[in-house]
């Protein structure tokens, strides 16, 4: 080994040293943020030690990125930074503690942990710092209200039951139940916890539903509508009171007892096996499903049943008036139906908010005129019965129980309506499409008592009834609505056959 | 009565079969359209037919809803044997029953002997034994597809219960047998159904409910025999 290798190896390991050096590029880069990051700490420092201060411009302008978590973190971290001192809100000169650290967030609202804060709170990372607009949950979460298809509480914002306070307003601007900013004496309270409440528990529903609320909430917490109410309202796909359980029950062994009423005969000479007689039937019913007659079925559904056909033959006023409860029926039901269905596949959709709320115009004035022609052809009826009693008219018992549930259960919906209307305190503009309703809620307020401690009762007195109409359907005179169609159905399919003797 | 135009039927299926097996054809299809998509989430075509049916979101909600509707057709066939038990008062074991017996596994031998020309075709009764394994299949196989299907239905439920890596083994399960559940019936049930060359184009059977008397003799000769044999009593007691 000569001098010149040593030479050359010693320069070539120098070299190496020197390029490891440049391509080492932190020992550069750390230059410029050292000093920026001292600079803040500074800006910081004083900003603690004085609080009178300005703000740096780069203390808030900074580099933000709320798409990943890691930026989640980082935009958190820069409201917090502020919101962590106890003595911020002093300093504005009021008293509302606004401090609000991580780990009581993070506590308080696991699954928010990884939402940025301005990701709820839209309009405060701007200047002023200041919000009109409170935090947006309808972003990020569907509308559900109470259930989906039934919407007492679209008046009311998420946070006035979803947050542990115990103080609600009515904001007088748009009408909406709120979270308020003050106790019931007036002074300002601290909403900057985040404590979600406990749904599940009554006791959140009674921070509105107390007597004297300044809300318009009923006095009472009222069970949910039940599935046997889309008849006439939009109802959730659920029982409800257990009144209502009992009252479908009852209605489903009816139906059932109907149906074995009709397999009492025999079928197609079939006397005794029940099997027998039910294969042989639906034999015969699944034979026309599949065959040309369904179209002929298909018209007799139309023009017998939806449009009542063979009693406009026999009497055009006895057809007004079955009509008049029929058909408004039928469309209530249809667009209960549509609202329910609808709702469930779709509750962002502005159309389904728009049917679902009660107090929208179209809803209001169509569910009133509805109800008004219902009423209007149970009138027509006792009239005739009672008053003109034509030859052919023969009153039976039953004919009254049905006219007697089914007025009561109208007369009782319009006394509910207006009740609600002065109780929620809807403003006329709003309440005016509720026609019925409305002048009910005139009246009712020439009378000095506590409506809202008699909204509850007035609405059990229209769900028992309710619950008595559905319950009483395949037993007394509204079995005719599922025995006459079958009727028109096996008549047009062979004459008069024995097949089902109804 | 031979010299009618239209060919004598016998009644092989109630209502409540046809109903119930439209029902599953339906829902199965379905199921396996939305759920292969889903899972081929990562070719073009998959994402593209996917966004036609109105995106993931949509894929799997359907895939959901027909699970719910197959799954009520397959418990229906297990209520339908406790109704053909307690109710019809059948015997399981008895020759109409689904259930498979021992004659199934004669009947296979002998089948198989058939097959290679070393003996007579066993003489099926009302379901013969490849009937009964499709049909058993189905069944049992749409109890594991359910389970597993409920388990990453529900993760954090399941989690709660079973360890979490069940909730990938559960997701392996479901497509594989998926995979077998398509591929049983789209070769083996199809072509055991519909290619036999005296059925071709399509066994219209489970759909009528009706039999032609030539097949029934046929195809299902021990319960031919049977049927014949009461009516035979049934016409001397008259």
């Amino acid at each position: 080994m000569n001098l010149k290798t040593i030479c050359t190896f010693m320069v070539g390991a120098a070299l190496m040293i020197l390029m490891a050096a440049f391509i080492y590029t932190p020992a550069f880069a750390i230059d410029l943020p050292d000093t920026k990051v001292q600079k803040m700490t500074k800006a910081q420092k004083a900003a603690k030690e004085k609080s009178s201060d300005p703000l740096l411009c780069l203390d808030c302008h900074r580099a933000r990125n709320i798409h990943t978590n890691e930026g989640v973190i980082a935009s958190q971290a820069f409201c917090f930074d502020c919101h962590k001192d106890e003595e911020l809100s002093k300093k504005k000169g009021s008293n509302i503690p606004h401090e609000i650290t991580q780990e009581a967030f993070h506590a308080n609202q696991p699954n928010h942990r990884f939402i940025a804060c301005i990701n709820c709170h839209k309009d405060v990372a701007r200047s002023p710092h200041k919000t009109t607009l409170g935090a947006q949950c309808l972003d990020c979460h569907t509308r559900h209200s109470e259930s989906p298809g039934n919407d007492p509480h679209s008046r009311v914002s998420c946070q006035a039951c979803h947050f542990q306070s115990e103080f609600v307003e009515l904001d007088p601007k748009d009408f909406k139940v709120k979270l308020s900013r003050n106790d019931y004496d007036g002074l300002p309270i601290s909403l900057s916890d985040h404590i979600l409440a406990d749904v599940e528990d009554e006791q959140t529903c009674q921070k509105c539903h107390f007597k004297k609320n300044p809300v318009g909430a009923p006095a009472a917490v009222l069970p949910s509508k039940s599935l046997m109410c889309i008849m006439c309202h939009t109802s959730p796909f659920s029982m409800g009171h257990p009144l209502f359980g009992l009252a479908s029950l009852i209605f489903i062994g009816g139906i059932f007892i109907m149906i074995a009423f009709w397999f009492k005969g025999s079928v197609k000479g079939e006397e005794r096996s029940l099997h027998r007689k039910i294969s042989l039937s639906s034999e015969s019913v699944y034979k026309t499903i599949f065959s040309k007659q369904i179209f002929s079925l298909i018209k007799i559904f139309i023009l017998d049943i939806l449009l009542q056909r063979r009693i406009l033959q026999e009497s055009v006023s006895r057809w007004s008036m079955h009509s008049l409860i029929f058909t408004a029926i039928l469309l209530r039901l249809g667009l209960s139906l549509f609202t329910a269905i609808g709702f469930y596949f779709n509750p962002e959709s502005s159309l389904l908010t728009v049917l679902i709320d009660k107090n929208h115009g179209f809803t209001a004035f169509a569910n009133d005129l509805l109800g008004l022609f219902i009423l209007l052809g149970v009138i027509w009826a006792v009239v005739k019965r009672f008053i003109v009693k034509p030859d052919h008219v023969v009153s039976e018992y039953q004919d009254n129980i049905t006219l007697i549930l089914i007025g009561s259960l109208v007369v009782l919906g319009f006394l509910l309506e207006g009740a609600r209307i002065l109780v929620t305190q809807i403003p006329c503009e709003m309440a005016i499409y509720s026609f019925a309703g409305y002048m009910v809620s005139k009246v009712f307020s020439f009378f000095p008592l506590d409506w809202a401690q008699v909204y509850p009762l007035m609405w059990y007195g229209h769900g028992l009834v309710a619950a008595v109409f559905i319950a009483w359907l395949p037993f007394g005179k509204m079995r005719h609505m599922f025995n006459t169609p079958l009727t028109y159905f096996i008549e047009a399919v062979d004459g008069v056959k024995n097949e089902k003797r109804v | 009565m031979e010299a009618n135009k239209t060919p004598q039927t016998f009644q092989r299926f109630h209502v409540l079969h046809r109903i119930l097996h439209m029902v599953i054809i339906l829902n199965f299809t379905f199921l396996a359209i939305s759920g292969f998509l889903l899972h081929f989430s990562g070719f073009e075509w998959a994402r593209f037919v996917v966004s036609l049916m109105g995106g993931a979101g949509a894929a799997g909600w359907l895939h959901r809803f027909c699970a719910v509707f197959l799954y009520i057709g397959i418990l229906i066939h297990v209520f339908w044997l406790f109704y053909y038990k307690i109710v019809l008062k059948q015997n399981f074991c008895g020759p109409d029953s689904i259930v498979p017996g021992k004659k199934d596994i004669t009947d296979m031998y002998q089948n198989l002997r058939y097959i290679f020309n070393k003996g007579a075709s066993p003489l099926f009764d009302r379901f013969s034994y490849l009937q009964k394994l499709d049909y058993w299949g189905e069944l049992l196989g749409m109890q594991s597809m359910g389970i597993t299907g409920l388990i990453l239905w529900f993760p954090e439920f399941f989690a709660g219960i079973i360890p979490g890596f069940f909730i990938n083994i559960a997701g392996y399960f479901h497509f594989y047998e998926a995979v077998l559940a398509v591929m049983y019936i789209g070769v083996v049930h199809m072509s055991d159904t519909h290619l036999a060359p005296d059925i071709f184009p399509m066994e219209k059977s489970i759909f009528t409910g009706k039999i032609e008397k030539e097949r029934f003799m046929e195809e299902h000769p021990g319960e031919w025999k049977r049927q014949e044999m009461i009516n035979d009593e049934t016409a001397q007691q008259l």
